[in-house]
């Protein structure tokens, strides 16, 4: 079995440390004996249309707008998504995915539409902090840091629902306080840690997306890790 | 000093400084800052003036450059140098410093990112030193390019000059409307977390192993040329060097070559059960890449706290190659030693994680040497003489 994991803009999209993503994935899914290529795409070179797991982390301002601009024209992450690619998108990169958002000056632009997700910035003060979510029966921690509020469209469901923190920041139709999204293989979340390195069921749910059924192994610090950060901010809460 | 005001504010400070100490709170120097400018809203427009100030600032290399600058001033000039202790950099900070030896001709200055657009406009510099700009506590400076645009926005007079390394472009940015910048480049060198132009946003094109604009950043020629194979302590004497010739200081060759060969760094031994550690302060991702590629000893501690002062997400952990250490024995600890072992354990480096510093050298072989690297707080912890370790030399400043 091989993999293709695609990190699109690393040097723009690379501010917050999700880039760890594209590290956890690879050494998860190796630990199940999947071959994995790590394709690395810089600005102004071609998406790659073939790939299987396509990744895209936080970034400032300035470089979102550059990502988003560089992302549409090029239009080779859509394809690779009418092919059945997964997307996992944080941040700058979860609204980047999104239908609209500010640009860099504030004024509304179009993002690349493959979430029905709309991103505004209110005069609320940024979301920052320690985000805890439940997911269906998993509690997932994360570490928050954005301007932007997301309301997500009607058919989209929510990466989960917030325990502690903003997330979203706008309700959805299903969900009174919802984080992230999810929709098929796709999957927004403005959780910071990186996401998978403090949720490792997040990251084999979106191994398991690309790949089918995994094999259980020995992952000792990812679940330590995730214990503590769980233990720790919800005895706060 | 100058008003009664000031003389019962500085009494009253001084009072409240022993008081602090006492309380085992500090060093004091904060408290005193503090009652300072609560009783003389005045007293750093009071006490900075007619004074030659020069204000250094940057992300990494603070402290130690400030106390390199302040002695280098002192012996080329022979003149009495007021200057900033133990890294106090904020308003309270400042006054304490300024207020120490008030009639000291000379001031040099820590300052905080944030708080340097104040002291510009209250202290009057003569010169500013600007070291360097990547991401340091995410969640309190916000991104690297927004202080970049606040210090671009307020630099406006051509009163100061200012000493930059030209390497970078924030700094670069930073100064473009300035009157008077003095540029130092070590040759060029790919900026971590500038892949767009602080000034257009456009792509900066740094296939030339130096960055290029089509909006004309960084095309000002640089007035001093240094060593490429400097690394950032070393770069950092060269701007307190260049700062303090503009004060007027004579620098021998042989300070310039042990400043720059050998330079200073945040560097303290503690000592567990006798044995001696070697902790080298580091607080964000461009530090820690430093202090990685320095570790040289076949045990390694790393701590790490996420408390507001180190920044509280522990993302940029992974932003880091630890791949100098394969083959090392690493111990983590610290309140975020799992984020720092499971980081570790993906990039194949066998780790252990222990409960606190002197539990984690405790568990390495005493009689083959230990260094260790330790975020702000685990490091201000380790200062403070917590869990019974003894501090062997003094932080060299």
């Amino acid at each position: 079995m091989s993999l293709t994991i695609v990190r699109l803009y690393h040097d723009l999209l690379g501010t917050y440390g999700d880039q760890g993503n594209a590290e956890i994935l690879i050494h998860r899914a190796r630990a199940r004996g999947i071959d994995v290529e790590l394709v690395e795409v810089a600005p102004h070179t071609a998406v790659p249309t073939q790939g299987n797991i396509y990744l895209l982390g936080g970034g400032e301002d300035g470089p979102q707008t550059a990502a988003l601009e560089m992302l549409a024209k090029d239009q080779g992450l859509n394809k690779a998504i009418s092919h059945g690619a997964t997307v996992f998108a944080v941040c700058a990169g979860f609204q980047i995915i999104g239908s609209t958002l500010p640009g860099a000056d504030g004024a509304k632009i179009s993002g690349l539409g493959i979430l029905d997700a709309e991103t505004i910035y209110d005069s609320s003060p940024r979301s920052v902090g320690e985000l805890v979510i439940q997911r269906g029966s998993v509690v997932m921690t994360g570490f928050e840091n954005h301007q932007g509020l997301t309301r997500l469209g009607r058919d989209v469901s929510p990466l989960g629902s917030v325990i502690s923190g903003i997330g979203n920041g706008l309700e959805a139709a299903s969900c009174t306080r919802p984080e992230g999204a999810h929709d098929g293989n796709i999957y927004g979340t403005y959780m910071h840690g990186p996401a998978m390195a403090r949720n490792p069921e997040l990251a084999d749910e979106v191994l398991t997306s690309a790949v089918g059924e995994l094999v259980e192994y020995d992952d000792y610090w990812a679940q330590a890790l995730a214990a503590e950060r769980r233990f720790t901010l919800t005895r706060k809460v | 000093m100058g008003s009664l005001r000031l003389t019962t504010a500085a009494a009253a400070g001084r009072l409240a400084s022993r008081l602090s100490r006492a309380l085992g709170r500090g060093r004091g120097e904060t408290m005193y800052g503090r009652v300072l400018l609560a009783i003389d809203p005045q007293a750093l427009t009071k006490l900075s003036a007619n004074r030659d100030i020069v204000l250094v600032s940057g992300t990494n290399g603070k402290t130690t450059t400030t106390g390199v600058l302040a002695r280098v001033l002192a012996d080329g000039t022979d003149e009495g140098v007021s200057t900033s202790q133990f890294g106090a950099n904020m308003r309270a900070g400042i006054a304490a410093a300024l207020s120490a030896q008030p009639r000291h001709r000379f001031v040099v200055l820590e300052c905080d990112e944030l708080y340097l657009p104040a002291m510009y406009n209250t202290l009057a510099p003569k010169v500013i030193v600007l070291l360097n700009l990547s991401r340091d506590q995410l969640h309190r400076t916000g991104e690297v390019r927004k202080v970049a645009k606040l210090w671009h926005d307020t630099f406006t007079r051509d009163d100061v000059t200012f000493v930059i390394d030209r390497d970078d472009p924030f700094l670069d940015y930073a100064v473009s409307q300035a009157g008077h910048v003095i540029r130092v480049t070590f040759g060029g060198r790919r900026h971590p977390d500038a892949a767009t132009c602080p000034a257009c946003m456009a792509l900066l094109d740094w296939s030339q192993g130096d960055y290029r604009c089509t909006c004309g950043l960084g095309t000002q020629l640089a007035q001093v040329r240094s060593d490429k194979r400097f690394t950032g302590p070393a770069r950092n004497s060269v701007l307190a060097i260049e700062a303090a010739r503009l004060m007027g200081a004579v620098v021998p060759i042989e300070i310039q070559e042990q400043l720059t060969v050998n330079p200073p760094d945040r560097i303290s031994t503690y000592v567990v059960d006798d044995v001696a550690v070697a902790t080298r302060l580091a607080k964000n991702p461009e530090s820690w890449r430093g202090a990685i590629l320095a570790t040289t000893a076949p045990q390694v501690v790393l701590a790490v706290n996420a408390r507001g002062i180190d920044g509280k997400d522990t993302s940029w952990l992974w932003d880091i190659d630890y791949s100098a250490l394969h083959g090392s024995t690493v111990v983590c600890t610290g309140e975020r030693q799992l984020d720092l072992a499971y980081r570790l354990s993906v990039q194949g480096i066998d780790v252990t994680v222990a409960q606190n510093f002197a539990a984690a050298v405790r568990s390495l072989d005493s009689n083959s040497p230990i260094q260790a690297i330790a975020s702000y707080t685990a490091f201000q912890d380790l200062a403070a003489q917590h869990m019974g370790i003894r501090k062997a030399t003094g932080g060299r400043t």
